[in-house]
């Protein structure tokens, strides 16, 4: 199918991109890299009138860091660059690998984290990382900002809780406390480059051999990543042992609800987010006690 | 012996440079003033009857300048196996009945793309809904839905082998086991889906681009369809983005291209989406293989009784040659002294199965792989000694069938074993990782004549020029296997020139010589390396003819082409230039140019081929325990394709096979839900991408074939073969499950886990 007819719209500044959105009304539709976009409105499913291209404005490709501030992405920030940004492999390694492990690099070189976050996918590979460290969305309206905790905003497959005429300006993450470790694994049905069946991210804090917290979240097994709050209840004020790590495992997996689609049976998924689960706590485990 | 100055080399490829430049013109790159864009109307239904189309409201959108129907066309049936005309059993556009869920209905031509699609939405048709048959054990069930009136069983082709007394070595086998395999269906998944551009002039002749493997069989088909004649259709072969025998019949957009153009008197194209590619292109077939063979205690084969359905879809298309190979290829590899196959070709309601790359190898051989394997784990004998003790060796004859020529298959196991360090790893590898093996044979081209040709299976012109060129014309296709190279490369050996002093005009069904079954069955380097090489020696005779003269020589002296020059042997002294012969050999004959055609067909070469290759490849795997993903860490290949032409194309043609033998065991698979396709685009339909594809190394094994064009054979699509069944074998060893239904997911792995 050819690609429906569109005016396409690259304005400098946020105000512009507001002014368009307001004057334009609902036939128009903000695109960063335009590599989950395309192909929407190549298959059919969405059919947008105008087009407004964020990647010329000025400062929203920004990647900044403070070791105590944290670190923020940019809405254009591309996922190459979050692959590759030295204080993101330093600080932030399991953003790095994820953003590293979306796609190919043709499309991390015209992609970004925040569409990636904002199509919504309940398999996209950078939400569950960023979950688990408890970032921040920084949403931008013509009324101005409002900062929402990313496990607020996703809603459903494809939906978020961006009203009309907003957008998402920055991904902002914590420091993490000293003593964290962080971890993310996906599983798919092909290899290399391919659609996440699941992925399992999580945050471990120590002190001393204690966990003192945790964050816990499985992608592609709901409508959104989800968290696994008593599999998180199970693991925090305890020693990580394999036994605590596999009884861990068995929670999340209950407390997954994943649908059998193409890529993976509902089963094969259920079963897997224990073992990805245990995985990932024993590696960000092992990268906790390391700092 | 085989001196050669630049076969065997790895000469770079012809169309190397105009791929990687971008600057390659394929069929959708053809752009003609006034041309029309085409679309197809498919049926939403897996079987229907047709009540009444309605046109009309499409035909009157603006922008549209065509709109038809199969009550349009003259309504002539069409296959490829035009010698058993029964077997035709497809119209261009449906007539009474639509047979699953993407069969062409209706088309249309309008200015834009968009238009087109628009009117598409546009045709109002009527159908009523008919029960479908999805699987083979529908199909032949009592009282199931006949998909076709002529064909009340569904089961369209029947074919038998048998030779030898199987009852009698069955009751004097020591060891006999039966097995059933299922193997499924897989995407071609060519990366430039189907297209076709025609163009009608002013005397109502037909030229049709299209992205094809077979030229010659479009122009006769395109020809009785259209009830033209042959010569009124000429069809040219741009550069094709891959075939892989899923473009190897008249499809209904050719068709549709060529019957609009000569209705509108303007171009028409048509470009397949990846999307058409998926629900409704063709695949390789699903079987269900029976399989009982008989051993004796040592491990000696006695017997084997095969039995396969062929899951064939709606229509025929290239199964009855399915049906006929897999069963041929059952009998291949090893010695069995009985034999008796059984195959049976079911129609039900998908999308037609047609010719894959292996052609119902990859099937039959999985099935005879993983048995001789089984087998060797129950008799206590290695995998690998199973296979060398009952080897086909060169002399084997195969009953009323074939004669191995050349072979290496034993050179190529030994070898194998050696560069994989199979004896090692099969009994040191620790738990989780394993090594197995897959060994094939293919044909070099097949002998049987089901497309009725008229004309000798392959040809070649060859002019030759007094400035030390020569132009070689053939109607052989090079669809990205590099069969142009090839060719080039035989005609620059024999003529003792360069690549460079070659010029090729290939697949122009006008202009090169009639004719050439195209591009299937690893059949060009064979037999139209063979036409190249008649033409050059008929060629090669004038010239020694003149060289002969010039130097007044004593007639029992030897000639030859070399470097630029021709001479007596061993007297380089006496030598004229290549052109300088040549322009001596067309004085002789008072200004003529100098040109001579050649031929070859196959004869008395049995039922199958003049000659086959072999190989055998070793997969080693590791396999997370946990998860069930099965990772292939290296790839082994000994085999045997005689001379290779071209080393570097044989490795790419390995390396092609790798991926593609890399889906068919572990993820590509069509998920279909009551004849629909789901996974239409490489998202869902997991072909391996460049990065999953691991080492290899290879070993070309020397052979010389007798009966190819300086010691050649085929190399195209026998190594598609071996790679499941070493997966599968390395997998169960690696986990103890012994995969008999593909593809190995880790599910299955899992669940075998489980069960244990
Ligand atoms: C071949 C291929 C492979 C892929 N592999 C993977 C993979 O392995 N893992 C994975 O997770 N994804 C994968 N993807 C999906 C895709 O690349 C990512 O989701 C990508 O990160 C989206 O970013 P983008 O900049 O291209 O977003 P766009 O396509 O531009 O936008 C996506 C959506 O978000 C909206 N949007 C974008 N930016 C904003 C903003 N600032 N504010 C509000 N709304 C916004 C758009 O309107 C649109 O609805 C793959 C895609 C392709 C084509």
């Amino acid at each position: 199918m050819s690609l429906s007819h569109f005016d396409h719209y690259a304005p400098a500044t946020l105000e512009e991109v507001f002014s368009l959105l307001q004057s334009k009304g609902p036939g128009a539709r903000v695109m960063a890299g335009g590599t989950d976009l395309l192909l929407k409105i190549r298959h059919g499913a969405l059919k947008p009138k105008y087009i407004i291209g964020l990647k010329n404005i000025r400062g929203l490709k920004t990647i900044s860091f403070d070791a105590s501030a944290g670190l923020t992405i940019g809405a254009t920030a591309l996922l190459a660059e979050v692959a590759r940004h030295p204080d993101i492999v330093k600080h932030y390694p399991t953003i790095a690998q994820a953003a590293r492990g979306t796609a190919n690099p043709q499309i991390r070189n015209m992609g970004t984290v925040i569409g990636n976050l904002c199509n919504a996918s309940p398999a996209a590979d950078n939400a569950p990382t960023l979950l688990a460290m408890d970032a921040q969305i920084r949403i931008r309206g013509p009324e101005g900002e409002r900062v929402l905790p990313l496990d607020q905003f996703f809603k459903g497959p494809g939906v978020t809780a961006l009203v009309p005429l907003e957008i998402v300006t920055a991904v902002h993450v914590p420091a993490p406390p000293p003593n964290t470790g962080t971890a993310y694994l996906s599983l798919s049905a092909r290899g290399k480059m391919d659609c996440t069946a699941v992925g399992v991210a999580t945050m471990v804090t120590m002190t001393g051999k204690t966990c003192a917290g945790v964050r816990l979240f499985v992608g592609a097994c709901g409508p959104v990543p989800l968290r696994a709050p008593k599999a998180e209840d199970i693991l925090r004020g305890q020693e990580l042992t394999e036994e605590v790590v596999e009884k861990a495992g068995t929670q999340a997996s209950a407390e997954s609800r994943p649908i059998s689609d193409m890529r993976a049976s509902g089963d094969y998924r259920t079963e897997m987010v224990a073992v990805l689960t245990r995985r990932v706590l024993r590696e960000a485990h092992h990268r906790a006690l390391a700092c | 012996m085989n001196q050669f100055s630049i076969v065997g080399k790895d000469v770079p490829r012809n169309d190397a440079r105009a791929k990687a430049t971008g600057s390659a013109i394929y069929t959708d790159d053809v752009k003609l003033p006034g041309m029309l864009y085409g679309q197809i109307l498919r049926s939403p239904f897996p079987h229907a009857r047709i009540l009444h189309i309605d046109t009309s409201q499409a035909a009157s959108l603006p922008g549209v300048r065509c709109v038809m129907t199969g009550e349009d066309t003259p309504k002539v049936k069409y296959g490829n196996w035009r010698l058993f005309p029964e077997t035709q059993d497809e119209y261009p556009l449906a007539i009474d009945k639509v047979r699953f869920i993407g069969d062409e209905v209706a088309a249309v031509a309008a200015v834009d793309p968009d238009i087109a699609q628009e009117a598409l939405s546009l045709i109002k048709v009527e159908y009523e809904e008919l029960p479908g048959v999805f699987d083979v054990d529908a199909a032949i069930k009592e009282g199931a839905p006949i998909i076709h009136d002529y064909c009340p069983s569904n089961i369209s082709v029947n074919r038998k082998i048998k030779y030898g007394d199987i009852d009698k070595a069955f009751a004097e086998s020591d060891y006999v086991r039966e097995d059933t395999f299922h193997v499924h269906a897989v995407s071609h998944a060519y990366l430039e889906p189907c297209a076709a551009v025609a163009q009608c002039d002013l005397d109502g002749r037909i030229t049709l681009w299209t992205s094809t493997q077979v030229p010659y069989i479009i122009q006769c088909l395109l020809a009785s369809t259209l009830q033209m004649r042959e010569n009124d259709i000429r069809i040219i072969k741009p550069f094709v983005g891959g075939g892989f025998g899923g473009k190897m019949e008249l499809r209904t957009w050719e068709f549709c291209a060529a019957f609009m153009a000569k209705k509108t008197g303007r171009p028409v194209k048509f470009t397949l989406t990846r999307e058409e590619e998926f629900l409704t292109g063709r695949r390789r077939h699903p079987m269900t293989i029976h399989s009982k063979v008989g051993f004796k205690k040592d491990g000696t084969l006695t017997a084997k009784d095969l039995k396969i359905y062929l899951d064939g879809g709606a229509y025929n298309a290239m199964g009855p040659t399915a049906t006929f190979l897999c069963g041929n290829f059952g009998a291949m590899l090893y010695r069995y002294p009985s034999y008796r196959f059984h195959g049976q070709h079911v129609y039900t309601n998908k999308p037609p199965a047609s010719a894959m790359r292996g052609f119902g190898a990859p099937q039959s051989i999985f099935a005879t792989e993983t048995q001789m394997s089984l087998a060797a784990e129950e008799l206590g004998l290695d995998p690998l000694d199973i296979r060398l003790k009952n080897a086909q060796v060169s002399g084997d004859t195969i009953p009323d069938v074939a004669t191995i020529s050349s072979c290496g298959f034993i050179e190529a196991l030994n070898k194998v074993a050696e560069m994989s360090d199979w004896r090692e790893k099969r009994k040191t590898l620790p738990k989780g990782r394993g090594i197995g093996i897959g060994c094939y044979s293919f044909i070099s081209g097949g002998v049987f004549n089901w497309f009725n040709t008229q004309y000798p299976f392959s040809a070649a012109e060859v002019r030759a020029f007094d400035d030390g060129t020569a132009h070689l014309l053939t109607m052989a296709a090079d669809i990205g296997q590099g069969c142009d190279t090839v060719l080039k490369q035989i005609l620059a050996e024999a003529f003792g020139l360069t690549m460079e002093d070659i010029r090729i005009t290939s697949a122009d069904t006008a202009i090169t010589p009639q004719a050439d079954l195209g591009a299937w069955g690893s059949r060009l380097t064979l037999m139209n390396g063979n036409a190249v090489l008649d033409a050059a020696n008929k060629i090669k005779a004038q010239l020694f003819g003149a060289v002969s003269a010039r130097f007044n020589l004593n007639v029992i002296h030897e000639i030859e082409c070399k470097d630029g020059k021709v001479y007596p042997k061993g007297r380089p002294d006496r030598s004229l230039s290549f052109g300088e012969a040549v322009a001596m050999a067309q004085k002789i004959n008072r200004g003529e140019p100098l040109v001579a055609r050649g031929y070859y067909t196959p004869r008395n070469k049995g039922l199958v081929t003049p000659s086959f290759s072999f190989g055998a490849q070793v997969a080693e795997v590791e396999v997370d325990q946990a998860t069930g993903v099965v990772q292939v860490q290296k790839f082994w290949t000994a085999h045997d394709c005689g001379t290779a032409i071209n080393p570097m194309a044989v490795e790419g043609q390995l390396e092609g096979s790798i991926q593609m033998g890399l889906g068919y065991a572990l993820s590509e698979q069509f998920v279909m839900e009551g004849g629909k396709t789901l996974n239409t685009n490489f998202l869902d339909y997991k072909m391996p991408s460049s990065m999953d594809v691991p080492p290899s190394e290879v070993v070309h094994i020397e052979t010389y074939e007798p009966e190819g064009p300086m010691g050649a054979k085929e190399a195209g699509e026998g190594l598609a073969i071996p790679t499941a069944p070493a997966i599968a074998d390395a997998v169960c060893h690696a986990t103890g499950y012994r995969c008999k239904d593909l593809p190995i997911t880790p599910e299955k792995i899992l669940r075998a886990k489980r069960d244990r």
